[in-house]
């Protein structure tokens, strides 16, 4: 009973629940603006999201006569829950060490898929058309982003256990712990093809261009949401807003954990600063840079250029490197 | 749905879609991502023009036919007038055939730079999406300062124009050209090489030399299937015989090559543009205008779309008897279907878009 408390109070308020969706709101709120600005528009206030949210908040819960009925009001709590819980297991370093004991890397590699399968759910709970292409599409995609993401996971893992003693290492706390005492992942240049692959991992599992294609509007106007409205829409709003901090705050752990000198309050704003900066690099500019491809293209991009990337950090590690 | 003897499944996209510009509607047989048979059915924007245009009179009709689209919202009142002075005979002042050209031309590079950031927004790429239609805004405002207003010009009148040029207007338009020049090359560069547009449009939507021969298409999607047709070149118009202009072709038939020939069209028109500034003889903008006898009578221009035909009878009152029109959409139209055979449903609305078919203007 002891352990359930702060477990509880950690997905719940910090790092998770309350603290992850607004710092989340606040990251896709910046997101926004500075997409807006890179193409010379003015852009949303800050809070926009917020805003966003409190209007579907108030609004109606359409649900299709066809759609079965459980399934897809269930569908956008699945998603959500899942990143809370992902959110308690990433370490904000001098501020909060992750729930320890819990071998969290694989409870995240497990856990991460979430929000996509939520969307498959629903897509296909809705009866609509265009949710059952959004169904195959984000399958698909999934089935792409995910080899690279283990290979990196591993290379993250392996690299510590190496360090201490042999095997991989899948403590997340145990990790940036590592890399804080003995250097940071991102000044080594063996895990660099893996950083790579894993800010080319990023787009797609966020589901932003060149990778929006389970949700491609100009195609199958948003694919599985199509039929959301009112707060089941909100719920999947708020999970990606929770899923863009979980994959940001994975990719400081694993690579850039370093606190400032300072309390804790200072390093959670450090970590959050972090987070916008990788945000920023992996998704702001690229997704004003780009266009969208078409699912067999993003497919293919998957394995040919993060799989091999990520592939090749892991044998690095392995040989010893 | 989808069972196991019928692989196919439905898929309805519009007759509101975020893609299509207008209400259409398609009806797409599917077999997981392939498109296996489109059925289109239209009339949601059907508001009887034609039957309007029998009770309003000739000098009415302008103002009717220029709000049939709003893209090419200054040819069709060019085509109409045309048609009227064709059947009485009226001699168009000269000075007035290279303001018409003028007034034609404008519309044309904005039409075609509309289209092509339809093009980028439709693949996601909402930046060039953005970008383009700044370049536009360049266009937009040449428009509003000579026409004094953004869409419908209200340029053209029975026997002239309604508008003239001035030095300073001139000097206003041959710098705004100088920077949508500038633009356009830089775009075109991006078009041309941006890996992104090149894998989403090469070789998508094909429509081969023959098909095109053989529907008989019009305009920038003929001209992309390596057809030279181009009214202004096959019966030269207003000022056209007096100007030398290339008919861009391309040779691959797919979505890419209906962009840049629309995008080598807009430097051509922009060329256009400098010869009428440079040539604009002097002289009076319009002829009084005799008694409209009964009779009949054809006029086409090409469009930003392609062909446009106008179909005019008179009965010797001051309403027409007959007014009827072809535009280049519906000719193209039937195009789709060869284009979308086997197609993916990521590629239905770039392939609809690169036929550039305007709704308004096929069914009015």
């Amino acid at each position: 009973m002891n352990d359930i408390l702060p477990a509880l109070f950690h997905m719940l308020v910090f790092p998770g629940g309350l603290f992850a969706v607004a710092a989340g709101l606040l990251l896709k709120g910046l997101d926004r603006r500075v997409e807006a600005r890179l193409q010379r528009r003015v852009g949303p206030p800050l809070l926009q999201p917020v805003f966003d949210l409190i209007k579907l908040a108030g609004k109606e819960t359409l649900i299709p006569a066809t759609a079965n009925r459980a399934a897809f009001l269930t569908a956008p709590l699945i998603g959500f829950t899942g990143m809370a819980v992902c959110a308690a297991l990433i370490p904000v370093s001098g501020a909060y060490s992750g729930l320890a004991g819990m071998g969290d890397m694989l409870v995240l590699f497990y856990l991460l898929p979430l929000p996509a399968i939520a969307l498959m759910v629903g897509g296909s709970a809705s009866s609509s058309p265009f949710g059952a292409l959004g169904f195959s599409r984000e399958m698909c995609l999934m089935l792409a982003y995910e080899i690279p993401l283990l290979a990196v996971l591993l290379a993250v893992a392996m690299r510590v256990g190496a360090a201490v003693g042999g095997g991989a290492e899948l403590s997340l706390s145990a990790v940036a712990a590592h890399q804080i005492a003995h250097g940071q992942f991102i000044a080594d240049p063996v895990m660099w093809p893996a950083f790579i692959a894993y800010l080319l991992f990023l787009p797609g599992t966020m589901g932003v261009p060149p990778f929006d294609v389970p949700e491609a509007e100009t195609e199958i106007i948003e694919g599985p949401l199509l039929e959301y409205s009112g707060p089941a829409l909100g719920f999947f709003h708020l999970t990606s807003a929770l899923k863009s901090v979980v994959v940001l705050g994975l990719g400081v752990a694993m690579f850039f954990p370093a606190p400032v000198p300072g309390g804790a309050f200072v390093n959670v704003l450090w970590f959050l600063c972090k987070c916008a900066g990788l945000m920023l690099v992996s998704l702001t500019v690229v997704k004003s840079a780009t266009g969208r491809f078409r699912v067999d293209q993003a497919f293919t991009f998957y394995l040919r250029y993060p799989a091999p990337l990520a592939l090749a950090s892991l044998i690095l590690v392995w040989q010893g490197a | 749905m989808s069972s196991l003897d019928n692989p196919t499944s439905t898929l309805p996209i519009g007759p509101v879609h975020v893609a299509l510009e207008e209400p259409m509607y398609f009806r797409l047989d599917v077999e997981g991502e392939t498109v296996r048979g489109v059925e289109l059915t239209a009339g949601h924007v059907h508001r009887g023009m034609e039957a309007l245009a029998l009770r309003r009179t000739l000098f009415q009709n302008i103002v009717l036919t220029e709000r049939v689209c709003s893209l090419c919202s200054n040819s069709h009142p060019f085509t109409y007038c045309m048609a009227v002075e064709n059947l009485a005979g009226i001699p168009v002042p000269e000075r007035a055939l290279y303001l018409r050209v003028m007034a034609e031309e404008i519309k044309r590079v904005s039409s075609h730079l509309f289209n092509l950031a339809v093009l980028a927004h439709i693949i996601g790429f909402k930046s060039l999406f953005m970008h383009v239609m700044e370049v536009r805004e360049i266009m937009q405002d040449v428009k509003e300062t000579l026409y004094g207003n953004r869409m419908d010009l209200a340029a053209n009148c029975i026997g002239g124009v309604k508008y003239d040029m001035d030095a300073e207007l001139t000097r206003f338009l041959l710098s705004s050209l100088d920077r949508v020049e500038g633009a356009v090359r830089k775009i075109a560069k991006i078009y041309g090489s941006d890996v992104m547009i090149l894998r989403r449009t090469r070789g998508v939507g094909l429509f081969g030399r023959e098909d095109a021969r053989g529907l008989a298409v019009v305009g920038p999607v003929a001209r992309g299937s390596g057809l030279p047709l181009d009214v202004r070149r096959e019966a030269p118009y207003a000022a056209y015989p007096r100007l030398s202009f290339e008919v861009v072709t391309e040779q691959d038939g797919d979505v890419h090559s209906r962009a840049m020939v629309r995008m080598r069209e807009m430097e051509v028109s922009i060329d256009i543009l400098r010869q009428c500034a440079r040539d604009l003889p002097a002289g009076p903008l319009s002829v009084l205008l005799p008694e409209i006898p009964a009779g009949e009578a054809l006029a086409r221009s090409e469009a930003p779309r392609g062909e446009l035909v106008y179909y005019l009878r008179t009965d010797g009152t001051e309403t027409p008897n007959r007014l009827k029109w072809r535009v280049p959409s519906y000719m193209n139209w039937d195009a789709l279907g060869v284009m979308m055979k086997d197609c993916k449903v990521s590629d239905i609305p770039l392939i609809v878009n690169s036929i550039d078919p305007c709704i308004s203007c096929t069914e009015r």
